[in-house]
């Protein structure tokens, strides 16, 4: 009898809360425990992992240190050439008449924990809803896309990534701009290109990058590099399989991604109400002194604007 | 003093340690097998305890199991009352079972459990390929008598009843 009470009380909950967002607060309030546990549920790993920070000896240390100064002097010479690009690239786009492209704000973020059962590939992260994260917001980590976030807690959220059998993201070939759509597998070095017709251009080492077409993911951060290509004559398409660039099971810590919320006619419109008050500033100082001047030809994105 | 009173917190800590086994990280090898933890202990709870320890405290751990581990609310609740129910209503003879032969019975609880939680996880759509659902009972089952031999000293030198 009792069973049945229980049973019958188990599959409300578990429709109630597969279908409708009725339970998202209690949820939520619940979620504050899932800190603490999987915090002492990790105590091991810390204590190990700062064990052996606390042992490692001054030349290791040293070493590392060498080994960052270098990574770090590529990374700026990269930057370097990066700035100079930007500057070209937001002139071009000026010329095209086009949305500009918006630098992300960001969150950094720690992983505390993995999800249990083994068939899903999701994460915890110790930001939640107090940091501003928000549903299906995208996360990264140095190399790439790693997934969105599903559930929002108190002060962690849980995170899908992008290898979950159920879990798919817009890409596109950065080297020609060739679209599809990367599935995960469920195994955490390999995505799948869904649909792509057999004679699409597309080969190994190719760099998916995403489209943003989604609208869920920003434009333009890496996602995988194709791994194969294999074209089978009795498939209707052909069958690409990529690895994903971010180390989806080695990364302890990642970015959230704030995107801009507007959509881009809203950006357009925005930057262009700013770039006339500038006109119209820049007039008005100009006038005392050259009243014959022209007005600057007002171009729709400046780039003053799109920064 | 202690003996006077029931102690019934003893069985909440365990459950509390049970819960934090089941998401404490493991090599990567070893998740496929990951014991069952709160099937295990509440097994032994129900058998012991089955005046105190029924369906509804079951059902509340369950919840709270679904919460930690993000699935569907209710869904680790079902299950863990089905293993009491089943343990509920073999408890008279799994007593008097020898240790292995209650190993093999919970073996096919434990299997019939992860069986129940195969189908709810394809109705969600994250359904595993393999029969591998079936290593955590296997494993479980193998940990039987350590967990019961465990949870008995304990059981017995704090006297909780």
């Amino acid at each position: 009898m009792r069973l049945l009470v229980f049973t019958v009380l188990s599959a409300a909950l578990m429709v109630v809360d597969a279908r409708f967002i009725l339970l998202q607060p209690l949820r939520a309030q619940l979620g504050l425990i899932v800190e603490p546990v999987y915090w002492v549920g990790r105590l091991p790993v810390r204590v190990w992992e700062s064990a052996t920070q606390e042992l490692s000896t001054r030349n290791e240390l040293a070493a590392e240190n060498e080994k960052l100064k270098a990574e770090q002097l590529m990374m700026q010479r990269r930057l370097q050439k990066l700035a100079a690009l930007t500057e070209q690239n937001v002139r071009l786009r000026e010329l095209l008449n086009s949305a500009a492209l918006v630098d992300d704000e960001v969150l950094a973020t720690e992983l505390i924990g993995i999800d249990p059962n083994p068939f899903t590939h999701r994460i915890l992260i110790d930001k939640g809803e107090k940091d501003g994260v928000v549903l299906g917001q995208p996360v990264l980590d140095a190399r790439g896309l790693m997934g969105q976030v599903v559930e929002v807690m108190p002060y962690t959220s849980r995170v899908l990534l992008l290898t979950d059998t159920t879990h798919s993201i817009p890409v596109q070939v950065n080297r020609n701009g060739l679209r599809a759509i990367a599935s995960g597998t469920g195994n955490p070095e390999r995505l799948e290109l869904r649909h792509v017709a057999d004679t699409a251009d597309i080969k190994e080492g190719d760099l998916l990058v995403s489209s943003g077409l989604g609208q869920r993911f920003p434009a333009g951060y890496p996602v995988a590099m194709v791994s194969e290509v294999i074209h089978d004559s009795g498939q209707p398409f052909a069958i690409v399989r990529a690895v994903p660039t971010a180390t989806l099971n080695r990364s302890r810590y990642m970015l959230l991604v704030f995107t801009d919320p507007r959509t881009p006619e809203e950006r357009a419109t925005e930057s262009a109400q700013a770039q006339e008050a500038l006109d119209r500033e820049i007039l008005q100082q100009a006038q005392p002194a050259q009243p014959a001047v022209d007005a600057p030809v007002a171009p729709a994105n400046p780039p003053e604007a799109a920064q | 003093m202690a003996a006077r009173a029931n102690n019934i917190w003893v069985v909440w800590l365990t459950f509390a340690l049970a819960l934090l086994l089941s998401v404490s990280s493991m090599p990567k090898f070893m998740e496929l097998g990951r014991p069952l933890w709160l099937a295990l202990f509440l097994t032994y709870w129900v058998l012991a305890l089955p005046h105190r320890v029924g369906m509804t405290t079951a059902w509340a751990i369950g919840l709270l199991a679904d919460v930690l581990n993000g699935t569907l609310l209710g869904q680790n609740a079902l299950i863990l009352t089905l293993i009491t129910f089943l343990v509920l209503t073999l408890h008279q003879r799994l007593r008097m079972f020898p240790m292995w032969q209650q190993s093999t019975v919970l073996l096919v609880v434990f299997g019939l459990a992860q069986l129940v939680q195969l189908w709810l996880n394809a109705l969600t759509g994250s359904r595993p390929p393999t029969l591998a659902f079936v290593l955590p009972a296997l494993v479980s089952a193998l940990l039987w008598p350590w967990v019961c031999t465990l949870l008995r000293g304990l059981h017995q030198r704090l006297g909780v009843n």
